[in-house]
């Protein structure tokens, strides 16, 4: 079968799973929440007051969707990382195979990567992430098996692979998808060559330089509210229990992101078939594969797993490392590494399909072995066609375009109202999203950040947004609309079609289209960023920009290098010319 | 990365999880109503929920 099968069966499962939403308009499902055009303002550099949750993620989206349309870029990113995802499992699974001690090489052929693809693009990890809209931790997800690959060779060959240099960055666009790809990395990259080993490290402290460098200055708010432990722990999942939710890739803390098949008998036939195909593979891939390359599968296995169960056995623990140690808080959502759970399964279920196809001869072993990989679709059958409609594309009403007019450019920053997180609007079909005003305009804004889990409030961490709720609870319209503006806020925008407590600010009226009220308070004291914090960071995105600009140059000059002297890219050049 | 390193981790981890698994179960089944998340926090049904654990 053609190499080039598992990139298209891997095309075939994102455009199956992503379904509506890759049609006209923007996916807005809790904290996905893209607009036409994202402009980069100072706190998405990770310079603003709150803790950098989407650092360098927005940056990164308000950066390139200047060349591609917002609606566009979001249709390539969640097409492309699925697609990436399911080809990187796929060269995994066969890019680790070696030369067995009887010296035959163990190929797994296309249906064994086709098998891997499958268990890692289908799989509940996928499916609730993407639902709660945490696409930059799936970017991550889809780049660790190529990082996997690349920090290898560079281990065996102690030469730096260029792709690496990208694909860390990329990996890296959110706290918690750099924690997993620097393990990844790590896991397959370290080796007794030292110097390949402390490039290594500098490469992934580069990738990381901004949200490592935007949370080391808010190391005074990097502290979170130790009750939210217990709230986003991972659990059990319909009629698993915990610690096999986690084994099947599931249990997170938000049952309303999980696919109803999941609270079913289908989520046990799943991990049963998964298991099965596994331990079909088991002794395949222990023979096939080196001891080192075998101990980072289990290594990621492991932590993935262990930190999963951690959060579930002990929110105790983990809420007193998020309340006391600056960024405890990225292990208090317990099953957000469990991405690194599925490198492991993928790789055997790839060499499972390939057991069952040698042993079943002929037309039989083959028919077997499609449907065997085919298990994680049939037991998951709801996570086809945009999580069953729940990933539908809808379109912004137009009265967003007339308010980003009428907040327009200024010094003065925008306070969203209500003030609270989440918003269920009849336009996206009452799904839920993170309040989408404020990316909607230009300015930057002060959105709140307490969370609200099962009807218990959890505190935010952003001094500025405690600021905002302490002078809109001041009793009279005036003194909110003052303190407020010694805040730095010059306008308020309110969406009157959220649920939330209803307080006015005394104001001049902007505009009023739709549903959404734009109100000016009048000349604010602009929040000023300390000189300190702006060097800092622009060093942290200079560290962060430099290996990706590195690895183009360095692929231009290979390039430029090889055409004179009859490389094949040069002699194609060559052979278009004459 | 040295495999004994790998596996000196794995083992530890292993260790980490079977003990922390074995005290989620025992808290579990144990644990007094006081500790239950719905004695945390300032209760808010006036507003929008990120989601739901139940």
């Amino acid at each position: 079968m053609p190499s080039w099968l598992p990139w298209l069966w891997s095309t075939v499962l994102a455009v199956l799973l992503l379904g509506p939403a890759l049609g006209r308009g923007y996916v807005l499902s809790y904290d996905m929440v893209w607009v036409p055009d994202l402009t980069l303002r100072p706190d998405f550099l990770g310079v603003g007051t709150a803790l950098p949750r989407a650092v360098p993620s927005d940056a990164v989206v308000a950066v390139i969707d200047q060349v591609v349309p917002g609606m566009v870029l979001q249709k390539l990113v969640l097409l492309g990382t699925l697609v990436l995802a399911g080809a990187g499992a796929a060269a995994l699974a066969r890019g680790l195979v070696g030369v067995r001690a009887d010296g035959e090489v163990a190929a797994l052929g296309a249906l064994g990567g086709c098998a891997a693809a499958t268990a890692y693009v289908w799989n509940p990890f996928v499916v609730e992430r993407l639902v709660l809209g945490h696409w930059p931790l799936l970017v991550g997800y889809a780049v660790l098996p190529w990082v996997a690959l690349l920090a290898r060779r560079w281990r065996d060959e102690g030469r730096l692979p260029l792709p690496l240099l990208v694909l860390l960055p990329l990996g890296s666009l959110s706290a918690g998808s750099g924690v997993a790809t620097a393990l990844v990395a790590l896991a397959f990259g370290l080796s007794r060559r030292r110097r390949a080993s402390w490039g290594l490290a500098v490469a992934l402290l580069a990738a990381n330089a901004p949200w490592v460098m935007s949370g080391l200055l808010h190391l005074e708010s990097a502290r979170s509210d130790p009750a939210a432990a217990t709230l986003f722990a991972g659990h059990a999942e319909g009629l698993l229990p915990a610690p096999l939710a986690f084994a099947s890739l599931g249990g997170i803390w938000n049952t309303e992101v999980v696919p109803v098949s999941r609270t079913g008998w289908l989520a046990v036939a799943g991990l049963v078939g998964v298991l099965v195909l596994a331990g079909l593979g088991a002794s395949r891939w222990w023979r096939s594969t080196g001891r080192s390359d075998r101990a980072g599968l289990i290594g990621l296995w492991v932590v993935g797993y262990a930190l999963a169960l951690l959060g579930w056995a002990a929110p105790d623990a983990v809420g007193w490392l998020a309340a006391e140690v600056p960024g405890g808080g990225l292990l208090r959502d317990s099953t957000r590494l469990l991405g690194l759970c599925a490198l492991l399964p993928a790789v055997l279920v790839a060499h499972g399909a390939r057991v069952v196809r040698d042993r079943v001869a002929g037309a039989p072993g083959l028919v077997m072995a499609v449907s065997l990989l085919l298990v994680p679709v049939a037991t998951m059958p709801d996570a086809g066609w945009g999580v069953t409609g729940r990933l539908d594309a809808v379109s912004y009403p137009a009265e967003y375009a007339a308010m980003r007019e009428a907040v327009g450019r200024g010094p003065g920053d925008v306070v969203l109202l209500p003030f609270t997180s989440y918003r269920e609007p009849a336009w996206n079909d009452g799904r839920k999203l993170l309040d989408p005003v404020g990316r909607a305009q230009r300015r930057d804004y002060v959105a709140n950040d307490a969370l609200v889990v099962d009807d218990l409030v959890i505190p935010g961490e952003d001094p500025r947004a405690r600021a905002v709720a302490e002078a809109l609870a001041l009793p009279a319209p005036d003194q909110r609309a003052e303190r407020l503006r010694e805040l730095g806020i010059e306008l308020t925008v309110r969406d009157a079609s959220a649920s939330g407590p209803e307080v006015e600010v005394a104001g001049e009226p902007v505009a009023s289209v739709g549903t959404l009220r734009v109100v000016s308070l009048g000349p604010a004291t602009p929040r000023t960023v300390p000189l300190g914090w702006t060097v800092l960071m622009g060093l942290a995105w200079l560290a962060w920009l430099l290996p990706v600009a590195g690895a183009a140059a360095a692929a231009l000059a290979r390039r430029r290098r090889a055409a004179p002297g009859g490389h094949p890219g040069g002699s194609h050049r060559a052979h278009h010319a004459g | 990365m040295p495999t004994f390193l790998i596996t000196f981790v794995s083992v530890l981890a292993g260790g980490a999880a079977a003990a922390a698994t074995l005290v989620g179960v025992v808290n579990a089944q144990t644990g007094p109503p006081g500790d239950s998340p719905a004695t945390v926090g300032n209760v808010s049904i006036d507003e929008t929920s990120y989601g739901s654990t139940q």
